[in-house]
């Protein structure tokens, strides 16, 4: 089987397949933490895998997530004082295509750089901020009305 | 001892694709079966600790591109076994689990699909809902970030709350879409304020271009807000039976 690791056919659903064309985050997530259990197997030792497991549960809001949406909110006020009068479409566009994205890695992502900086990988490419689609100013439509 | 790694079972009819490649030095991949389960198996690296990146690919890789083909129920990595064990341990004695497990699996495919919003999207979108959030953001303009930590701390706060409660109502609407055409779902918290949905479907595989159609179709629709990543054809790790933790 071959799936594609990337959009197929143009659309806007980022894919991932089986068969190792999936990012290492994903892959960690799947099989450390999902995935059938026996009390049969011995222990073995393991490179960075414990570590990892502890980092990628570390969840909440914490004071440190309050901060760091505060500071993307701050970030959209400035730009928009900054170029003076744009329209909200114009202003949020600008954010979207100059705001890194690597600000918001998550927690997984997170221990997973930590990881592979510890097995000297590579990252594989789990975002890809490059394809991302302009927003445009009208309100985003819920999928329950839009169905309706 | 020798050492025996595995990385899933299957029916013992099940036919393998043949070139599939493993994690010990040999790199070969073979089964063991036992009245109608097999283990699918293979060495295991004596000269080093596992875990490295290439090991859990070879791992994920193995078992789902066996789930591209027939059923399989995925082992949590990392599974090590005693070689002389494999019939008499696991096998022999969890015959009963296995058999059931690969039957009420049989047929079905999983994919995990996660969905996380556009945050400036969503931010704008709170900021012009929502007056206290405006009123705190002019507050903080101009500030250094000692001075206006604690307006800091209650925006972002009032922020992550906002996200919240839009997910609870965007979370259910995209489960319900999607999971319409998925024989069983299983959900996991979402770890971050963006996170939106993380969620394990099980299709069956004569259903999965259908689902995979569903969900292309429901990232169209929300592409402006949202940002959906699906993981599939997958093996059923979210759906194995209920093991010893």
């Amino acid at each position: 089987m071959t799936v594609a690791t990337q959009t197929q056919g143009g659309g806007y659903v980022d894919r991932g397949g089986g068969g190792g064309s999936s990012g290492l985050a994903d892959v960690v997530e799947l099989i450390l933490d999902k995935g059938l259990v026996i009390d049969v197997f011995v222990r073995v030792s393991l490179v960075g895998i414990e570590l990892l497991t502890i980092d990628a549960r570390v969840v909440v809001a914490s004071v440190d997530t309050f901060l760091r949406f505060a500071e993307a909110t701050n970030r959209l006020d400035l730009y928009g004082e900054d170029k003076g009068g744009k329209d909200l479409a114009e202003l949020t566009q600008g954010v979207t295509e100059g705001a890194a994205k690597g600000k918001t890695a998550g927690a997984l992502d997170a221990a997973v750089d930590k990881v592979e900086e510890f097995l000297g990988g590579n990252r594989d490419s789990e975002d890809d901020e490059d394809r991302r689609e302009p927003v445009r100013r009208k309100p985003r439509p819920r999928t329950r009305e839009r169905e309706r | 001892m020798t050492a025996t790694y595995v990385y899933g079972l299957v029916p013992a009819d099940a036919e393998l694709p043949d070139d599939l490649v493993g994690l010990g030095p040999s790199g070969s991949v073979s089964v063991v079966a036992h009245e109608g389960v097999a283990a699918v198996v293979g060495d295991v690296p004596t000269d080093r600790p596992i875990g490295t990146r290439d090991d859990l690919v070879a791992h994920e890789s193995v078992v789902d591109r066996i789930a591209a083909v027939t059923t399989v129920l995925p082992m949590r990595f990392p599974a090590v076994i005693e070689d002389s064990s494999v019939v008499e341990e696991l096998l022999a004695p969890h015959h009963e689990t296995f058999a059931r497990g690969l039957e009420a699996l049989e047929g079905t495919v999983q994919y995990t699909l996660k969905a996380r919003y556009d945050t400036d999207v969503l931010l704008q979108e709170i900021l012009e809902e929502d007056a206290g959030a405006r009123e705190l953001q002019e507050r903080i303009r101009g500030k250094d970030s000692d001075a206006a930590y604690y307006d800091r701390v209650k925006l972002g706060e009032l922020i992550v709350k906002a996200l919240e409660k839009r997910r609870e109502v965007d979370a259910t609407d995209i489960v319900e879409r999607i999971g319409e055409v998925a024989e069983a779902v299983s959900t996991t918290t979402p770890t971050e304020p963006e996170e939106v949905v993380n969620a394990a479907f099980l299709v069956r595989r004569d259903a999965a271009e259908e689902f995979e159609n569903e969900v292309e179709e429901l990232g169209g629709d929300t592409h402006e807000w949202l940002r959906l990543r699906l993981l599939g054809p997958l093996a059923p790790y979210d759906f194995v039976p209920r093991g010893e933790e």
